[in-house]
């Protein structure tokens, strides 16, 4: 959580039998000023490391729908915090929430902030993506 | 959150060979039983983790010296900001069970503390600022994945105001202004930085009030701070070779112009004294640095001077400076100043060898003929790290790096002819190898996907691949043809995070970690290893039963596994073996404890000899201090 600057003693010890490190640097991917919310139909779930992904469809400006791409924390992260696959697979065709922060090469995906289920659940993927 | 301590518990043994699984060994333990469990382990997780890191504050004064006892409680402080007139601390406390931080005003002389926030989980406070009269603190939150400013009264009377809802990320609020009218922060990523002055006063006032960028800049930017006329603002940049210097600029964005690089090497932000006539900032040997500044018509500054060093011999945090210059807030390392002595143990745990004198260590590892040592160093005052190797019969100390780049996992190579090892360069984590006799610089040997984390594990006994693990997947590189065209195949990757993998001597065989089972501890697993696709084959066997750490090893004959283990209660390092068979397929007996030690102690892999006989360590050894 500490984001002042440890520049000071950042002696590198590691502790390879603990959670998995980050897959990548989230900011080369996602412009974390850069955001925007989806309201969609859950379509598809990747539940792998390094991260999950949901599939959202949800109406574009011309009115024809998109796809969209959102990457959330490990299945692990989840696992820990009490939320397991299953919360969203019992999801898979229903609306929900999803805000993001935008791919920064624009494409239709992003990095998962918060989710609102359809039963009002909200799934914060903070602090690892904020 | 703060790095956690990753821990194992004990070990229960049980005689028999066991069969592979044919499933999920987690199906052992209902869902109830199992998120109970879980609940448990993570209990006492933060438990151990608050006895590890826990503080109080404490002060020197102008000379480096400690002044008066100790403030507050023991907690787990990551910021602390004294008040202007300094009797009182801002600090944020986290909270480690509700993975939180919230915002408390202790009383500097007697330590009583005052609630400001109070945070939902993951939800976090931090970054405190004094108003400049001392009634109000500023402070950046994160709340349902969204960051804002906002502001309430010192003493915890009133509600709190919004003063800006930040779209985006990542902002490093250091200062509000004399004259009370700005805040200003920084932003910074992997992109680079930029500056920012928020005003707080006005008809502009409410939270769509918009920052004003002062300066940007490819390089990561910090801690802006304002000179106390206002005119200035002093921040650390950090360059691409991982190194930070403290500049000044004008807070006017048209200035044009370079800023005035104050530092030769930096570790934390610079500090303005209230008359506007000194500015501090500790160097990067932990000295504090002072240097004579003038505000008026334009900036300028004296050579820096030191004006103390510190007297401990493990450097402390000097997390804030009063603004007369006098005090200086302090937050001791939590277990006293500790080095680390390298020490070699038989198996039954007894010294030895103790190798060189003591100084901070991490992952130690045997030479494949055990004749050498592999260690990576921290220069004590600065904190560079750096590689060497240590002839174990004579002493002799070969030093292979001298950066100040993050360097990660050394490895020998099988022949021991060359050191490969992960080091962050730019944002990526790409592997380097370098012949480990100190005659030649490094190689690039591959480099994994922009911005990844990657963890080196093993080198295959031919020399023809590597084994990584990255968020959880375990990797295999074959190290064929050029190293910017190699790619990675995946091992392993589901929904459990897999990582440490370790090739059994015959190359056959594959140990692992998995979270499957326990995710807050992970077993060791066992699959086969198809060398012609570098694929799992049929079959997994668990190896352990009661949680592991790292330290996963194959004896040279590969009749032996060796893992740690960590009590979930204590710092205690379990060193746990295994008898194993490898042919005609895979059959492992119960893990057996060959001896503890008293932790914590850093994970490493290579710190067993290849025929099991010693084990090193970089054992904890109390460094002595006439601070204390």
């Amino acid at each position: 959580m500490r984001r002042q600057i440890l520049v000071a003693f950042a002696f590198v010890v590691v502790l390879l039998g603990g959670q998995a490190l980050a897959h990548h640097n989230m900011t080369a991917l996602f412009d974390f000023n850069d955001r925007v919310t989806l309201n969609g139909t859950l379509t598809k779930i990747d539940w792998r490391n390094p991260h999950t992904y949901l599939t959202i469809d949800v109406q574009g400006s011309a009115g024809a729908a998109e796809s969209w791409q959102a990457e959330g924390p490990s299945p692990t992260w989840f696992r820990i915090r009490d939320i397991g696959k299953a919360d969203f697979e019992s999801n898979l065709g229903k609306t929900l929430s999803v805000e993001l922060s935008r791919a920064r090469d624009k494409s239709r995906s992003g990095l998962i902030r918060t989710i609102t289920l359809p039963g009002g659940r909200v799934v914060s993927a903070c602090p690892q993506n904020c | 959150m703060k790095t956690t301590t990753h821990i194992a518990i004990a070990f229960a043994a049980i005689s028999v060979f066991r069969a592979p699984l044919p499933a999920a060994a987690q199906q052992e333990l209902s869902a109830e039983a199992k998120a109970k469990e879980v609940a448990e382990a993570r209990e006492k997780r933060n438990a151990l983790n608050f006895q590890n890191n826990a503080t109080t504050i404490v002060f020197y004064d102008r000379t480096g010296k400690r002044a008066g006892a100790g403030v507050g409680e023991r907690a787990i402080y990551d910021e602390a900001v004294l008040s202007p007139d300094g009797s009182r601390v801002a600090v944020c406390i986290e909270d480690l069970a509700n993975e939180s931080a919230d915002l408390f005003v202790l009383d500097a002389a007697t330590g009583m503390k005052t609630r400001l926030t109070t945070s939902a989980r993951t939800e976090f406070v931090m970054a405190p600022v004094w108003s400049p009269d001392g009634r109000r603190i500023a402070y950046v939150t994160i709340r349902k994945g969204q960051e804002g400013i906002y502001a309430r009264a010192a003493n915890g009377q009133g509600s709190e105001e919004l003063l800006y809802k930040n779209p985006g990320a990542f902002m490093n609020l250091t200062d509000w202004s004399q004259d009370g009218r700005f805040l200003t922060f920084a932003i910074s990523d992997i992109k680079g930085g930029a500056l920012y002055v928020l005003p707080v006063t006005g008809a502009e006032n409410g939270p769509d009030r918009k920052p004003v960028e002062i300066t940007h800049s490819d390089l990561r930017m910090f801690s802006p701070r304002f000179s106390p006329d206002g005119r200035f603002l002093s921040y650390t940049v950090i360059d691409k070779a991982n190194r930070a210097d403290v500049f000044v600029r004008p807070v006017d964005p048209a200035a044009t112009g370079e800023p005035w690089k104050i530092s030769d090497g930096s570790s934390g932000p610079a500090s303005w004294r209230r008359d506007g006539k000194e500015l501090y900032y500790l160097a990067r040997d932990q000295s504090m640095m002072v240097a004579e500044v003038k505000t008026s018509a334009t900036f300028s500054f004296s050579a820096p001077k030191v004006l103390f060093r510190q007297q401990s011999p493990v450097p402390e945090r000097i997390a804030y400076i009063s603004s007369d210059g006098e005090r200086f807030l302090v937050l001791p390392r939590p277990r006293g100043p500790q080095l680390q002595q390298v020490t070699i143990f038989d198996r039954q745990g007894q010294v030895v060898q103790k190798v060189g004198e003591p100084g901070m260590y991490g992952q130690p590892s045997f030479s494949p003929d055990g004749r050498r040592l592999l260690v990576m160093q921290a220069d004590l005052q600065t904190g560079q790290t750096d590689l060497w190797t240590i002839d174990l019969a004579s002493g002799k100390r070969t030093r292979l790096t001298n950066d100040t780049l993050p360097k990660n996992g050394p490895l020998w190579s099988p022949d021991g002819k060359y050191i490969y090892y992960v080091s962050l360069r730019n944002g990526d984590w790409p592997i380097f190898r370098r012949p480990s006799d100190g005659s030649a610089g490094e190689e690039l040997v591959y480099r994994y996907t922009p911005g990844a984390g990657l963890n080196l594990t093993d080198i295959s006994p031919d020399g023809r691949f590597m084994v990584c693990d990255s968020g959880g997947v375990i990797l295999v590189v074959p190290l064929t043809g050029e190293p910017a065209s190699r790619k990675e195949i995946e091992f392993l990757r589901d929904e459990f995070t897999d990582n440490v993998g370790r090739l059994s001597p015959d190359g056959k065989f594959l140990a692992f970690r998995s979270d499957e089972a326990r995710p807050e501890r992970g077993e060791v697993y066992v699959r086969p290893f198809d060398a012609s696709t570098n694929q799992p084959g049929k079959g997994k066997w668990q190896v352990s039963k009661d949680g592991v750490n790292a330290m996963l090893h194959w004896r040279a004959d590969g009749k032996e596994i060796f893992f740690r283990g960590m009590n979930l209660e204590s710092n205690e390092l379990r060193v746990m073996s295994a008898d194993v068979t490898t042919t005609p397929t895979f059959s492992v007996a119960s893990p057996k404890l060959l001896f503890k030690l008293p932790g914590p102690l850093g994970g490493n892999l290579g710190n067993i000899s290849r025929d099991g006989q010693k084990f090193v360590f970089a054992v904890n050894v109390s460094a002595n201090t006439e601070s204390k």
